[in-house]
């Protein structure tokens, strides 16, 4: 975990948006059952940076988040994190699916610690490290508590800190805050944020939340029948606090993505 | 337990006082023989005769033990092969056939071959019982494992654990509920299994003294055995059914 930790650290930091990938597809493609899902799709994601991706439902945005996540191989084109071709799931990337999918039986504490606890008994420092994790993520003093006794963006939270439980340098998220209410939405966005520029994680972010997606991204893609069709950069300063939700910039910038969204063939 | 559920399990012993009233003033004023319908005021002195002289003991000790047994057996047998049979899809495919077709066998029938196999006596009445109590547990497990969710699954081959990590710190835990609903039809048809067993080839029993008793035209000792057997078939199902809360409780606990 340590040396990870230092590796990380040792890595440039990151350049703009046109640096070289640090998460990279080339060419991916992914067929099923004769049907193209993902057709050809070139993308970089630069080391720290935060990449969302948006488009309606079908439009092969979370299979294209599977391919980054080696839980799919693509038919044709390379996924490559850090030079090294993705095939299989690795330690290095973290996963937020669209349900927070913690395990009903286990604490908040234990839900977090899953991940560490298959590769070996989890001792002083793990319990140490998984309670530092929930109280980034607003849950202190609550690690006790089963998900039946959470609310849902607290088991959103808990599920976000069980991805961050390895330190991955990847984080890839599939609409985790959809099934959220607007308030509790927005603070997790925020806390989400907070989180990734402390850690220096690169992120991949599927929504398709315009609002959503123009609050938190470097930059956003826009996906429609399997293609990437335009790209928006979002130059809003760091750190993004609410206030920004409210300015022009914002606001000027969510109604270009959704003329984007809408020129999508 | 709030005045509500109070109430209403006032209501069910009222009932069953009603019950054995009408029953008893039935059998007074009706002048019905004892051999057809004895009064239940016989029947309890018949029991507490019976568990007084210490004769009801020893059968009450085979059939509690042939029945446990029979669980035991049944249950665990049931549940690996449940979890063969959920994991192993290829071999589930070609033995899932069977397994319906021997659903539909009535086990029963088969106890006349075990007493020629195993021979009279608690062998046969075990075995019998545990090949009833096999299914539903090879059935609830296979059926639990195989509808985990499937994001859950996805969750745990990002984790990078290995199949039998799954198996046990996801598919078992998840489909407990579903399993332990298993084990509690279990319970039910074990007794069945057991009592019915030594009707057939037991020595000893709560089933064979039915035999005896009928043989005997002893209606109110049938009726005292009865009453010893739903006893039985009750204490164990509440047993079954705090151990299951142990179970789910210490699940969640971690």
């Amino acid at each position: 975990m340590a040396t990870m930790r230092t590796a990380a650290l040792r890595r440039p930091p990151a350049a703009g948006p046109h640096a070289p990938g640090f998460v990279t597809l080339e060419g991916a493609r992914y067929t099923y059952d004769r049907e193209v899902i993902v057709d050809g799709v070139d993308w970089r994601i630069a080391h720290g940076a935060f990449h969302c991706l948006v488009g309606r439902s079908g439009c092969g945005k979370t299979t294209l988040l599977k391919l980054a996540a080696g839980l799919l191989a693509p038919t044709d084109g390379r996924v490559l994190i850090d030079g090294a071709a993705v095939r299989e799931p690795s330690g290095r990337v973290g996963f937020v699916f669209q349900a927070p999918t913690l395990l009903e039986w286990l604490s908040a504490l234990d839900n977090v610690l899953l991940p560490v606890s298959l590769k070996r008994r989890p001792g002083p420092d793990d319990r140490a490290a998984a309670l530092e994790l929930l109280d980034l993520v607003g849950l202190g003093g609550l690690e006790g508590r089963r998900p039946g006794e959470l609310s849902g963006g607290q088991q959103s939270r808990v599920a976000i800190a069980r991805a961050l439980a390895g330190e991955p340098a990847v984080l890839l998220l599939d609409e985790p805050f959809a099934a959220l209410d607007a308030l509790t939405r927005e603070d997790l966005q925020q806390d989400l944020l907070r989180l990734c520029a402390l850690r220096r994680t690169t992120v991949l972010f599927v929504t398709h939340d315009i609002a959503e997606a123009v609050f938190l991204a470097d930059r956003v893609a826009v996906m429609e029948a399997g293609r990437i069709r335009h790209t928006l950069d979002i130059p809003l300063p760091r750190p993004r606090g609410r206030d920004l939700r409210y300015g022009a910039d914002f606001n000027a910038l969510c109604r270009d993505l959704r003329a984007a969204m809408d020129g999508a063939p | 337990m709030n005045g509500h559920a109070m109430r209403a399990r006032a209501g069910s012993w009222l009932l069953l006082a009603v019950l054995l009233g009408g029953w008893e003033a039935y059998c007074r004023l009706s002048g019905v023989s004892a051999l057809v319908v004895p009064a239940p005021s016989a029947v309890l002195e018949t029991l507490v005769s019976e568990l007084a002289t210490g004769r009801l003991w020893p059968h009450i000790r085979v059939t509690a033990t042939e029945m446990l047994l029979g669980l035991a057996l049944g249950c665990s047998v049931g549940f690996l092969a449940g979890v063969v049979l959920g994991e192993v899809e290829g071999l589930r495919r070609l033995l899932y056939p069977y397994v319906i077709a021997s659903q539909v066998v009535p086990k029963l029938a088969l106890a006349p071959l075990f007493l020629i196999w195993f021979g009279f006596g608690m062998t046969s009445v075990v075995v019998i019982t545990a090949l009833i109590c096999f299914f539903p547990l090879l059935e609830n497990t296979m059926t639990a494992l195989r509808q985990v969710d499937p994001a859950k699954l996805e969750l745990f081959r990002m984790l990078r654990a290995t199949r039998l990590q799954t198996l046990v710190r996801l598919k078992i835990p998840a489909g407990l509920p579903v399993i332990l609903a298993g084990v509690r039809v279990a319970v039910v048809l074990a007794l069945v299994g057991a009592v019915v067993g030594e009707f057939i080839g037991g020595r000893q029993g709560l089933g064979a003294s039915i035999i005896a008793a009928q043989g005997m035209m002893d209606s109110t000792l049938m009726f005292a055995l009865f009453a010893v057997i739903t006893a039985l078939g009750l204490i164990v199902y509440q047993a079954t059914v705090h151990l299951e809360r142990w179970l789910l409780r210490r699940l969640s606990k971690g």
